[in-house]
C-alpha cells in the first residue's frame, strides 16, 4: 500500500532523526562506520517503525518479529536507534566505544535489550536468521525474521550456504534485505571482488528479488509489505543506497565506510544532513497520496 | 607303495596342526569324562604317535602322553625314544589323511599286544573322532559343551602352531600386530574359555580366561548349541551375529580377520587341502 | 566355520555406541518438543536417523555447509530450542569455529554440538578426517563445557547432561565401534567430575574416550606383569577439568601420565599439565597422544597401538615412567640401580 503523505513524513523526520542521532555518538566516539550506518538508516527506520512487529516496552516477547542486523560493524546508528526506542539510555551513547562501555562497534545482545544476535563476524547473520524463521515453524509460531545484509559481506560463502537451506526449507516468513550501497573498505565492490549480476544470484538461489531505490521510503515500505505476503519463494529485497547518504562529502565514497568529524567536516556534515532531511520530506510531500 | 607321493608344505602344516593341537585333546577328553578317566585308572605307560618324515629329529615328527597312574602329560612335538605303545604313520600325508577323517590308511601299531593299554587308548581316539568329524552337533548338553571345549583348545594351538612354523598368512597376521588376546567363549560357561595371544611375530595358545587383561576380542557365544552352528560350519556368522547368538567383543574387523585364521586351521585340519 | 565377516555388513547390525546415542536423542525428543536435531548430510554416519523417522518435523538437515548448520542451530537456540547439531568433530571444531566461537559461545546459546569421528576413529579416511586438533581449539572457547566420553553408556549420561544444562556444549564421540568400559549407568556420571576407573598408588593414568579402556587395560597388565598398582581416572569433561582428582592423584601417587586420542599438544595432557604446574608440586609427567604429526591412515586399533595409546603403549610408556623416577630417586639413595629388573621375560610356548 502506497505510503500517505502524513505516514511518509513522520517516517522521513524518524530517519532524519536517526541520522542526526548516529552523526552525533560517531562525534562522541572519535570515529565511526558511517558510510554503511547511513545507508542503512531507511531500512531500519521502516522495519523498526513500521513493519515488523517489535514493541520497544516487551523487548522480549517471544512473538516478536525478529531483526538481526547481519552486517553488525553499524552498531553506531544502531545504539541510537535503540537509544531512540528507549532500550537504551541517550546518556550512555556518549560512552560508545569507551573501555568497559556497553555500547561499541559491534553491539552485543547480551548487553543490549531488543537486539536479537551479536553479529559482527560478517556473513554470520543468514544462518542465524535461518534458524530463528525455522523455530518459529517447529514452535508453531507466526513471527517474520528481517535480516539485513551487507552487499559486501555477500563474498562469504556462509551467505550462501545459508541462501541455498532458506530456499530449500521454502523459509518465506524469513525477509533478506541487502543494503546494496555498492562500496567496500578497498574500493566499489565492482572492483574488489564483482558481485554482478547480483540480482540474478539471488534469483538462481531461489529466491524473488524486488530491487527498489533504498532511500525511496515508499518503493522499500512496499517491497517489504511484499515480501511479508510471500508463500511460494523467500524474497530478497535489493536496495539501492548510497554509502554515507546524505553527507556530501561521504556519499557515494568507499573511503568513508569508517572515518572521523574534524571540527569543519562536522559542521559540513551537519548542514549537509539538514539540507538532506529537508529535500526527503518534500519528495514526501509531493509523492506521498 | 606304488606311487611314491611327494609330502608338500601343506602335508606339514596340517601335521603341525594334528601333532600339536588336536592330539592334545586326548587328554582334555579322558580329564573331562569320568567313564575315560576310569579306563586309565592305575595304569602308567607311553603311547605316542608319529609320522615318518624327513628334516625332522629322529626322522618322524611325534606326539606323545605319557600317562602316570591314569594321569595324562602331552609331550608336543617330541618322539619318546621306547614308547610302550605306538601309531607310526609311514608319512605326513597319511597321517593327515587318517586325522582329518578323509580315509582310513592304518598305521603300523607297535605294542599291539598290550591290550590293556591298546583298548583304552583306542576307545578314547574313536571318542575324539566320533565328536570332532561329526556332522552334526551331539545331543545331549554335556557333549555339546565337551565338543566346543575341544574346537576352542584346538583354535588358537592350531594358530599358533601355524605361525611357528611360518604360514604366511598367519605370520602375516602375528608379525605386524601389537601385543593382544583374541578369546573364544560361550556365555557363562568361562571352563570352555581359550584363547591366543600374539605379539610382533610371537604367539601363545592358553586355556581358560586370559587373565593378563581384557582380551583384545573375544567372539563370544550366548550358548554351545550356537557355537557349534558355526564351528560346524551350519551357520553364518553374520546372521547370529544379528540373531545375538555371536557377539564379537572387540573391533568387527578384527572379528573378521579371527574368522579368516579360524578357517585356515579348518583348511588343514579338516583335509579341505587334499584333493580327491 | 561358515561365512566371513565385513566391516559394512556388521555397521548395518549397529553398532554400540552409535545406537544408543542415537536412541538417547531419540528419546529426548519424546520427552521435550524442544529438542531439534541437525545433520550436514551426515545423518547416516551419525546415526541420528531414529530422531528423523520419529521426529521428521524438528530433523534438519542443511546438506554438506557446517558453517551454515552451526549458525542455524544458534539461531534456534536464541528462540528457545534446544538443537543438537552432529557432524564429524574435525568439521565441527575447526571449520565451523567461527560460527561455534561467534553464534553459539559468545552469545551463550543453548546448542549441544556432538563431534562425531574423534581422533583417529576414521582411522582409513586420513588426516582430512581426523580430528586431532579438537580438544586443544574448543577447550579455549569461553563459555564451552568439553566431554569426551568413555563408551556408548557414557555418551548417553552426557547427552542428557547437555540437555539438562543450559549453556553450549561439545561432546566428542568415535566413530561408531567402541570397547564397552561401563555396565551400568549408575556409577553416578557428572558433569566435570573424573570417575576412578581403578585404584592404585604408584601411578595414575589420566585418560578420556577410546584411552579410558586401553587404560584399565593397561592397568591390569601393570598389576599382573609387573605388581604396578595405577589408577585409572577417566576425565571424560575436559572443560572444566576436574582439578581436585588431579591435585589429589599427584599427592598420592606423583607420578601422572595422561593419555587421549589427540596431538599433545593443548589437550587433555595440556590441561592436566596446566594444574600441575600451577600447584607447585612436584611431580613425574607425561603426555600420550599423537605426537604433532599427522597419523597414518589405518584402522584405528592399529593407529591407538601406533601412537602408543592402546593398552601396551600405556604399559611401556608406565614403565618408561617409573624406571626414571626410580632412578632419580634411587640415585639419590645411592641405591645400584643395576639391580632394578622391570621387564618380564615372556613365555611363548603354548598350553597343551
Amino acid at each position: 500500500m502506497p505510503l500517505t503523505k502524513k505516514e511518509w513524513v513522520e517516517l522521513e523526520n524518524k530517519a532524519a532523526d536517526l541520522r542526526d542521532l548516529c552523526l552525533q555518538t560517531v562525534i562522541w566516539a572519535g570515529s565511526g562506520h558511517v558510510g554503511g550506518s547511513m545507508s542503512s538508516a531507511d531500512i531500519l527506520t521502516l522495519l523498526y517503525y513500521k513493519h515488523a512487529n517489535f514493541d520497544p516496552k516487551k523487548p522480549e516477547d517471544p512473538d516478536r518479529d525478529r531483526i538481526v542486523v547481519s552486517k553488525g560493524h553499524i552498531g553506531v546508528i544502531l545504539a541510537p536507534l535503540f537509544a531512540q526506542l528507549g532500550l537504551v539510555e541517550h546518556e550512555q551513547l556518549k560512552t560508545f566505544n569507551l573501555t568497559g562501555s556497553k555500547l561499541g562497534i559491534h553491539l552485543d545482545c547480551n548487553k543490549v535489550r531488543g537486539l536479537d544476535s551479536s553479529t559482527g563476524s560478517l556473513g554470520h547473520g543468514s544462518a542465524l536468521a535461518l534458524g530463528m524463521a525455522l523455530a518459529a515453524r517447529v514452535k508453531g509460531q507466526k513471527y517474520k525474521t528481517f535480516l539485513i545484509l551487507g552487499d559486501g559481506e555477500c563474498d562469504e560463502g556462509s551467505v550462501w550456504e545459508a541462501a541455498m537451506a532458506t530456499a530449500h526449507f521454502k523459509a518465506t516468513d524469513l525477509i533478506t534485505i541487502v543494503d546494496r550501497n555498492h562500496c567496500m573498505i578497498d574500493g566499489n565492490t565492482e572492483d574488489v571482488m564483482r558481485l554482478e549480476p547480483f540480482e540474478d544470484k539471488w534469483k538462481a538461489f531461489g529466491f524473488e528479488t524486488i530491487v527498489v531505490d533504498g532511500h525511496n521510503m515508499n518503493q522499500l515500505s512496499d517491497a517489504i509489505e511484499k515480501a511479508k505476503k510471500a508463500k511460494d519463494k523467500p524474497v530478497c529485497i535489493i536496495a539501492d543506497t548510497v554509502k554515507g547518504c546524505g553527507i556530501s562529502f561521504a556519499a557515494g565514497n568507499y573511503k568513508w565506510h569508517y572515518g572521523a568529524f574534524d571540527a569543519a567536516k562536522e559542521q559540513t556534515a551537519r548542514e549537509d544532513l539538514k539540507k538532506y532531511r529537508a529535500e526527503r520530506i518534500a519528495r514526501a510531500e509531493k509523492e506521498g497520496i | 607303495m606304488a606311487n611314491e607321493i611327494k609330502i608338500t608344505q601343506d602335508d606339514r602344516y596340517a601335521a603341525g596342526i594334528f601333532f600339536y593341537s588336536a592330539l592334545p585333546l586326548l587328554r582334555v577328553i579322558v580329564e573331562s569324562e569320568p567313564k575315560f578317566a576310569a579306563k586309565f585308572k592305575g595304569k602308567s605307560f607311553v603311547f605316542q604317535v608319529s609320522a615318518a618324515c624327513e628334516g625332522e629329529p629322529g626322522g618322524k615328527m611325534a606326539t606323545h602322553f605319557v600317562i602316570e597312574d591314569g594321569v595324562f602329560t602331552v609331550k608336543v612335538g617330541k618322539a619318546h625314544e621306547s614308547p610302550d605303545l605306538e601309531f607310526a604313520f609311514p608319512d605326513l600325508r597319511k597321517f593327515a589323511i587318517f586325522f582329518s577323517g578323509k580315509g582310513m590308511p592304518f598305521p603300523k601299531i607297535k605294542g599291539m599286544s598290550k591290550l590293556g593299554y591298546l583298548i583304552p587308548i583306542l576307545m578314547t581316539l574313536l571318542r575324539m573322532a566320533a565328536l570332532l568329524q561329526a556332522t552334526d552337533a551331539p545331543k545331549k548338553e554335556s557333549d555339546k559343551e565337551l565338543l566346543v571345549k575341544l574346537y576352542f583348545y584346538l583354535l588358537p594351538n592350531g594358530i599358533s602352531r601355524l605361525n611357528k612354523m611360518g604360514h604366511p598368512e598367519i605370520k602375516n597376521f602375528t608379525q605386524t600386530s601389537p601385543d593382544r588376546a583374541f578369546a573364544w567363549s560361550v556365555k557363562d560357561k568361562p571352563e570352555l574359555n581359550s584363547y591366543i595371544r600374539v605379539k610382533a611375530g610371537n604367539s601363545k595358545a592358553g586355556r581358560g580366561v586370559y587373565k593378563r587383561c581384557k582380551p583384545f576380542l573375544t567372539m563370544n557365544f550366548d550358548n554351545a548349541q550356537h557355537a557349534l552352528d558355526i564351528l560346524m560350519s551350519k551357520a553364518d556368522m553374520i546372521e547370529y551375529i544379528k540373531k545375538g547368538f555371536l557377539f564379537i567383543d572387540g573391533a568387527p574387523e578384527f572379528g573378521a580377520a579371527l574368522g579368516n585364521l579360524m578357517m585356515t586351521v579348518a583348511y588343514y585340519a579338516q583335509g579341505q587341502y587334499i584333493e580327491g | 566355520m561358515a561365512g566371513g565377516l565385513s566391516f559394512t555388513a556388521v555397521e548395518s547390525t549397529k553398532l554400540a555406541t552409535a545406537e544408543i546415542y542415537g536412541k538417547t536423542l531419540s528419546a529426548l525428543g519424546d520427552e521435550n518438543p524442544n529438542v531439534v536435531a541437525l545433520t550436514a548430510d551426515l545423518a547416516g554416519s551419525t546415526k541420528i536417523g531414529d530422531f528423523k523417522e520419529k521426529h521428521p518435523d524438528r530433523f534438519f538437515n542443511v546438506g554438506i555447509a557446517e558453517q551454515n548448520m552451526y549458525g542455524v542451530a544458534a539461531g534456534m537456540a536464541k528462540c528457545g530450542l534446544i538443537p543438537f547439531a552432529s557432524s564429524f568433530s574435525v568439521f565441527a571444531s575447526l571449520r565451523a569455529l567461527d560460527q561455534v566461537h561467534t553464534d553459539i559461545c559468545y552469545q551463550n546459546v543453548n546448542v549441544k554440538i556432538i563431534g562425531t569421528h574423534g581422533g583417529t576413529s576414521f582411522g582409513q579416511a586420513g588426516s582430512t578426517h581426523h580430528a586431532i586438533e579438537d580438544f586443544a581449539v574448543v577447550r579455549g572457547l569461553v563459555n564451552m563445557t568439553l566431554i569426551c566420553p568413555a563408551d556408548g553408556i557414557e555418551t548417553a549420561l552426557a547427552v542428557r547432561a547437555a540437555a539438562n544444562t543450559p549453556g553450549p556444549f561439545y561432546i566428542r564421540i568415535n566413530r561408531g565401534f567402541d570397547n564397552t568400559v561401563y555396565s551400568t549407568s549408575d556409577y553416578g556420571f557428572q558433569v566435570g567430575k573424573a570417575v576412578t576407573m581403578n585404584e592404585g598408588n604408584d601411578v595414575t593414568i589420566i585418560a578420556c574416550g577410546s584411552c579410558v579402556y586401553q587404560s584399565m587395560q593397561a592397568a591390569k597388565i601393570l598389576e599382573n606383569d609387573y605388581n604396578i598398582s595405577a589408577r585409572v581416572l577417566n576425565m571424560h569433561t575436559i572443560k572444566p577439568l576436574d582439578k581436585e582428582a588431579v591435585l589429589k592423584a599427584v599427592d598420592e601417587t606423583r607420578r601422572v601420565v595422561t593419555a587421549e586420542d589427540h596431538t599433545i599438544i593443548g589437550g587433555l595432557g595440556s590441561a592436566v599439565a596446566e594444574t600441575i604446574v600451577e600447584s607447585g608440586k612436584g611431580c613425574a609427567f607425561k603426555r600420550l597422544g599423537i605426537p604433532d604429526k599427522f597419523s597414518a591412515i589405518g584402522l584405528h586399533e592399529d593407529l591407538l597401538a601406533m601412537h602408543e595409546i592402546d593398552a601396551a603403549g600405556i604399559v611401556k610408556n608406565v614403565l618408561e615412567l617409573m624406571k626414571a623416577d626410580f632412578e632419580a630417586e634411587a640415585v639419590k639413595k645411592g641405591l645400584d640401580i643395576t639391580k632394578l629388573n622391570f621387564g618380564t621375560a615372556e613365555d611363548w610356548t603354548d598350553e597343551v
